[in-house]
């Protein structure tokens, strides 16, 4: 997307070759390309570990062990009849899952998804081409990935709102309460890893963290991580808090009147973000990749643990009620993460 | 005289304590079947003679075990139906009946109609404690109807009591099984009763009384609708439905004029064509008993018809330009009613051969006796008369109730019965012992009734010049006559003992030669019999008879001499104390009679109601117009025992039918049936609705169907008759006889599949030699073409020609009277 | 009656069990020491700890509970009454429906049809037999009624088709005479009792 042409921002790398622009371009594809097929491969992966925990097969007749079931699903999404409702806001209703899908792969971009390669010298025209680990390396990664995350919720606000129903509606204000609430919690809780790296480039988070298991942040920030990790799943809007599209209560939230694949961008803007989170929990709690030489398959194995969290906790919880909900946040991650802001100066400056 | 009298003296008996009216010398069983009392009987056929083989009756009267069938009620009689020792015999018998009894009861075509399964039941028979060895017993076909699975039978023998005593053919009867005889242990251990009556069924069977494999009967499978079991069957309904699947259609038979009762039973042809078709058609068989035609021609319905709207023009158009319509007896009355409003309304002439005659006869009939109709029918018959004269009927033929009344006065009330035609007949004097035939010429029918008014009137009444007349014929000849003579001889007898002489008296039986007067009746003679030897056996004949009855037929009617012939038949009605019944032709003849009037000739352009014509209105599918036949329509119909009875519609019908085209005509109510109140009261119909007829008979015989017509009678001075005229007598060896087989009566029984009797020319067997395969008969306005046909029942030299043909023309042939002189030549 | 005894009314023995649920705390501090309480006692990671269990059971222990439907299908109850089957005389292959006619009878929707004829073995043949299912309702009584277990309920409960003619004459119903071997007696809806001698009387035979 366009978004990520103006990150000509002289990022600092060392020791590695110049970041071109044709770098970054490739990376960017190489991110909207994998990251939509992985938030495809996602549901395929969701639906399967369901039904595992179920003791149900999951889809098996679509390709071998229903591996085919994500172009199955991508195919009947790109043909379904693109339908705007009557009295639907119709320029924001078809604009808002594109800011969804867009602000998810935005934030990707200060992320790093792989590592860094160069493009082998026998492809024509990009032969020779770095590629960066993250496509716009900025020295305010985490909050530019917090920042365009934030800015996400008005893909379904204004989904919700312009749709012209009441669960929509619904939809809509619990995204704004659900979303604003918890920000203020990641924020908070990520603070204090920032107090400890003293910067908010993701580099510097996995530099940080080099040799060893033992070097984690999470040790040393364990209540930090819960929070975050607690907060994430209220931001990715997963169970237990997946009250915005929730179908005993409010049919499909803000999703309610679309279909097809204007949904299918929601869907794939709701699997980016948890991907995300994946990662920003991996880089700043867990390591991210800075094992030496293998640094790259931890990432994924960590970033695949985090997935899979996800799913289990979908599989093992019930979800619980906006009540709760804002009670939960307010009155007690939120003084939780303050005190743990607190308490991280006061031994730092000890 | 009027309607014969019903008076019966009634009893008084008790059955179960309970108290019930019995007409006197009724059997118990008769008498608890019209109270409503049930006692088990399987072999017992209401209107026959008691069998005695199936013993369930047995009943405990005034202290006696006695068989119900068998057994009169008494004044005061106290009845016990079950009893400890009865219900034993009972229940044994039912076990008995039920030892090797195939157990197909899943295929049986009786399908849960059985008698044998009912009374199974009704005795709870669960437990077997007899058993013998099977005899292998074969499925036969024994005519083209017949079907017999000797497996299934019982030899109850209501089949051959049926075939005896009503149908008079006697056709089959019981023959020896060839099977093990009984352990002679089960003599003592048994029941008594049911051991005698085992004992009978492991011995017979039933088979065809001629000795061969096929019955020479009427094929009239009265003996299928009596078979309690599923052992008698019509060949073309053996496994082809369950008589649970088939509706019930009450309806009329409408060949014949005798109306019986029967069923049509339908269900839809097969899976993939549910149009309904006729599977059988049955009967109340305790009630009432059909012939052939009745039975099996009953799939005649018009399938090819359709709404064809040109059609339905041109026949309007016809209509308009029709000045006749031709038609037969085989017609609503409803039908009938709307023709004579088109003669009324544009002028029609109604054209009738078939009817006509009757029309004329029973006109001057009315004329000379002062009553509508005659003031009996062949049921009344059968129940009371004891002596039966038939005068002018091919009785195997024409009138099948009549030939049944006939035959069952002779075995069942101990009758006598005198058979006046011209045609000799085998099979009528085996009806009864007491049976004379008298074979006289065409034309001599008014000696005959001369004669019966010698033999049966009461002289006083009979008028002067009458009287005078008939005595005329009578001579006095004296004759030698042998007689012997007893005397007692005395003897003297030597004792070869004692050596005395004894005196000893014999009877000893001596010849005597005697000069006798004897009075001849001339008239006897005249119809060509032996006079003597007549009275001698008419004297026999007359012993202990009270009630006599006359069947007059349809050699009267279009006879030279009708009108004078329907003088002497109101002669004989008011001299005689005779029950008379005239038996109309054929069909609805009698309802055609009263309703239309019919014209003598044909003009102009003609209609043909399933007759010829130059438009053809007909039921048959062949015509220009398409009708309902008689089994597609609902309608009355008027029969011998002058009754208007309802009849339904079994078969889908899709054309049009007569009352559509009245509708265009003249304006006409919706249906066919809202002419039925419209039919004429003067000639003794009623305002009934359809569907207010009745159509039942009640549980002891009375017929309940639809109404009796009217029958007023007006005080007449006794009709003057005319002489006989020997003019109208036919003599030569070439006369021809207008007559149908047995079973068919018009084209649509000749287009029933079950109908095989052939058009031709029927002759008795010597004769049908000299005949040869193929004839043409002559007449004096054309001549036809037919096969030559042996009739074994036949005998002399008149031939039978078949009519039921209406595209042969063999009525326009022959005239109005049924006796012609032709030339018969050789092909 | 009173108004309590009104509110009572029919409402059984009211020998209830009471849950002891606690107490909903009313007091903030309350709340937090649930919430606490909640947080420190392991009862969601227990709730991870069985949907992860279940995952291995059927992965890895043979415990998946799917059946891969039109694959796979389950055993199924001889008393289940599916689309009918036609069975066959196992020694002579004809087939045994005798034509009586009772299953025709018995339907009460009425769906069944037959046609039947004398044949040259002086037997009643069944030219036709069909079974509207389009009106079937599957109650079991023709195959109950059957006095030769000839109509019975085959297990085939899948009926769905192009054609609703597609199961209903005689051939598509009649086992394939070639399949005779794999033909299994019926032991659904009339079938003989297992005790059946047992409970009727011998008729004595002379042979």
């Amino acid at each position: 997307m366009e978004t990520v042409t103006y990150t000509q921002v002289e990022t600092f790398v060392n020791n590695l070759p110049e970041v071109t622009a044709a770098g970054v371009w490739i990376k960017a594809i190489i991110i909207l390309a994998i990251i939509s097929a992985v938030a495809g491969f996602g549901t395929y992966l969701e639906r399967k570990v369901l039904a595992f925990m179920q003791r149900r097969l999951g889809p098996m007749h679509v390709g071998p062990y229903g591996l085919l079931q994500i172009i199955a699903d991508g195919i009947k999404l790109f043909t379904k009849e693109d339908i705007v409702p009557q009295n639907a806001n119709r320029l924001i209703f078809m604009l808002a899952p594109v800011i969804t899908a867009a602000t998810a792969f935005i934030a990707l971009a200060a992320v790093p998804v792989f590592p860094d390669f160069t493009v082998p010298e026998w492809i024509p025209v990009l032969g020779g081409t770095f590629v960066p680990s993250i496509a716009a390396d900025l020295n305010i990664g985490i909050l530019f990935v917090l920042g365009t995350m934030a800015a996400g919720l008005y893909g379904p606000l204004l989904a919700g709102m312009a749709q012209a129903n009441k669960w929509g509606i619904i939809g809509a204000a619990r995204t704004a309460i659900q979303f604003l609430s918890y920000e203020v919690v990641t924020g908070l809780s990520i603070l204090a890893p920032i107090m400890l790296v003293g910067s908010l480039s993701f580099v510097d988070f996995n530099n940080a963290q080099a040799g060893g298991i033992e070097n984690w942040i999470v040790w040393k920030q364990p209540v930090a991580f819960i929070l975050f990790l607690i907060a994430g799943f209220a931001e990715t809007n997963r169970t237990p808090f997946d009250l915005l599209e929730h179908e005993a209560e409010v049919v499909s939230g803000y999703a309610t009147e679309y279909s097809g694949m204007r949904w299918g961008m929601f869907f794939i803007g709701e699997y980016a973000n948890m991907i995300t989170i994946s990662i920003i929990a991996a880089i700043v709690f867990l390591g991210g990749y800075s094992e030496e030489g293998i640094g790259w398959l931890t990432i994924i194995l960590k970033v695949g643990f985090f997935f899979f969290l996800m799913l289990w906790v979908r599989a093992s919880w019930p979800h619980v009620r906006p009540d709760q909900l804002m009670w939960l946040c307010w009155k007690v991650l939120m003084p939780i993460a303050v005190i743990n802001v607190v308490i991280t100066g006061i031994v730092m400056m000890v | 005289m009027s309607e014969v009298k019903q008076a019966e003296n009634m009893v008084t008996i008790t059955i179960d304590g309970k108290p019930y009216q019995a007409k006197e010398g009724e059997y118990i069983l008769n008498a608890a079947r019209a109270n409503g009392v049930f006692i088990p009987a399987i072999c017992y056929l209401t209107r026959c003679s008691p069998t005695l083989a199936c013993r369930l009756c047995l009943v405990e009267a005034d202290g006696k075990q006695v068989y119900a069938c068998n057994a009169k009620v008494k004044e005061g009689m106290e009845i016990t139906v079950d009893t400890p020792n009865i219900l034993t015999e009972r229940r044994a018998i039912m076990e008995v009946y039920d030892v090797n009894h195939p157990l197909q009861c899943g295929v049986c075509d009786k399908s849960g109609e059985c008698e044998l399964q009912n009374y199974t039941l009704e005795l709870a028979v669960d437990e077997q404690h007899y058993s013998i060895a099977d005899t292998k017993r074969e499925v036969k076909n024994w005519s083209s109807v017949l079907h017999y699975d000797a497996a299934l039978c019982i030899v109850c023998e209501r089949c051959t009591t049926v075939c005896k005593d009503m149908i008079g053919d006697a056709a089959i009867t019981t023959v020896k099984r060839g099977g093990p005889a009984l352990d002679k242990a089960y003599k003592t251990s048994m029941p008594k009763d049911a051991y005698a009556m085992w004992n009978k069924l492991q011995k017979s069977i039933i088979a065809p009384s001629n000795g061969t494999d096929q019955t020479n009967c009427s094929d009239c499978g009265e003996c299928i609708a009596v078979c309690p079991v599923g052992a008698l069957s019509s060949r073309d309904f053996v496994y082809t439905s369950n008589a649970w699947e088939l509706k019930r259609i009450p309806a009329v038979a409408p060949h014949g004029s005798d109306g019986f009762q029967i069923y049509y039973e339908v269900k839809p042809t097969s899976i993939s064509d549910r149009t309904e078709k006729i599977y059988r058609v049955t009967n109340e068989w305790n009630y009432v008993s059909l012939d052939g035609s009745a039975r099996f021609a009953y799939d005649f319905q018009n399938t090819t018809a359709q709404k064809d709207e040109t059609a339905f023009a041109k026949a309007f158009e016809a209509f308009k330009k029709a000045k006749t319509v031709r038609f037969n007896a085989l017609i609503s009355n409803e039908e009938a009613l709307m023709l004579q409003t088109l003669k009324e309304r544009l002028g029609l002439k109604l054209y009738n051969p078939e009817v006509r005659p009757f029309q004329k006869f029973l006109g001057y009939y009315q004329e000379a006796s002062g009553n509508r109709f005659w003031n009996s029918d062949p049921d009344t018959v059968m129940k009371t008369a004891d002596f039966v004269v038939s005068v002018g009927v091919a009785l195997r033929h024409d009138s099948p109730s009549s030939k049944y009344a006939f035959n069952n006065v002779q075995k069942m009330n101990k009758g006598a019965g005198l058979y006046f035609h011209p045609v000799g007949d085998t099979l009528i004097p085996k009806f009864g012992k007491n049976v004379e035939c008298v074979v006289h010429k065409p034309g001599t029918e008014e000696a005959v009734m001369y004669a019966i008014l010698d033999l049966f009137a009461d002289k006083e009444k009979l008028p002067e010049e009458v009287r005078k007349y008939i005595e005329g014929f009578k001579r006095t000849e004296k004759r030698t006559v042998t007689e012997k003579v007893t005397k007692a001889v005395k003897e003297q007898v030597k004792d070869e003992e004692t050596g005395e002489m004894k005196e000893v008296t014999k009877n000893v039986v001596e010849t005597v030669e005697k000069e006798v007067e004897v009075e001849i009746n001339g008239l006897l003679e005249t119809l060509g019999v032996d006079a003597d030897a007549f009275m001698a056996s008419f004297e026999k004949m007359m012993k202990k008879k009270e009630s006599f009855a006359l069947f007059v037929g349809e050699d009267f009617y279009g006879h030279p001499r009708a009108e004078n012939l329907a003088k002497l038949v109101a002669l004989v009605e008011k001299c005689c104390d005779m029950q008379t019944v005239i038996i109309p032709p054929k069909s609805n003849a009698l309802g055609v009679a009263l309703i239309c009037d019919l014209d003598d000739e044909v003009e102009g352009y003609t209609i043909g109601y399933n007759e010829n014509g130059d438009f053809k209105l007909s039921a048959l599918g062949d015509g220009d117009l398409d009708m309902p036949a008689m089994n597609q329509q609902e309608g009355t119909l008027c029969n011998i025992g002058k009754r208007v009875l309802p009849t339904n519609a079994a078969v889908e019908y899709n054309g049009y039918e007569l009352n559509d085209l009245m509708k265009a005509l003249t304006g006409a109510p919706n249906l066919t049936i809202d002419w039925t109140e419209k039919l004429p009261i003067e000639k003794g119909f009623k305002s009934v609705r359809f569907d207010d007829l009745p159509n039942r008979f009640e549980n002891d015989g009375t017929d309940n169907r639809g109404y009796k017509l009217e029958n007023p009678s007006e005080e007449k001075p006794l009709p003057s008759v005319e002489p006989f005229d020997e003019a109208a007598v036919l003599e030569g060896e070439s006369i021809v006889y207008r007559c149908n087989p047995a079973r068919q009566f018009n084209d649509f029984t000749d287009k029933a599949h079950e109908i095989f009797e052939a058009f031709g020319l029927y002759a008795s067997p010597e004769k049908a030699e000299t005949l040869g395969e193929k004839v043409v008969v002559e007449f004096a306005n054309g001549s036809i073409e037919l096969d030559v046909i042996a009739d074994e029942k036949m005998t002399g030299d008149i031939m039978k020609i078949s009519d039921f043909k209406a595209a042969k023309g063999v009525y326009d042939l022959f005239g109005a009277y049924r006796y012609q002189t032709a030339t018969v030549r050789k092909v | 009656m009173g108004l309590e005894q009104f509110k009572n009314r029919n409402v059984g023995r009211q020998d209830y069990v009471m849950l002891d649920l606690g107490h909903t705390p009313e007091t903030g501090m309350g709340k937090f020491k649930q919430v606490v309480r909640r947080t420190v006692k392991p009862e969601l990671f227990v709730g991870l700890w069985v949907t992860f269990r279940e995952m291995i059971n059927a992965l890895f222990r043979g415990k998946m509970h799917t059946v891969k439907y039109p694959l796979e299908k389950l055993p199924i109850s001889p008393r289940y009454r599916a689309i009918h089957e036609m069975l066959r005389l196992l020694e002579s292959g004809h087939y045994r429906c005798i034509g009586c006619g009772l299953c025709e009878k018995i339907c009460i929707s009425n769906c069944i049809a037959m046609e039947t004829r004398y044949d040259e073995n002086q037997r009643k043949e069944v030219t036709e037999y069909t079974i509207n299912f389009g009106r079937c309702i599957f109650c079991g009584y023709c195959a109950e009624v059957c006095p030769e277990l000839a109509i019975v309920h085959g297990p085939r409960y899948e009926t769905a088709s192009e054609q609703r003619a597609s199961f209903s004459l005689f051939e598509d119903m009649l086992t394939p005479k070639d399949k005779l071997d794999m033909q299994k007696e019926f032991e659904g809806f009339g079938a003989v009792s297992p005790n059946a001698d047992e409970n009727i009387k011998k008729t004595p035979l002379a042979y």
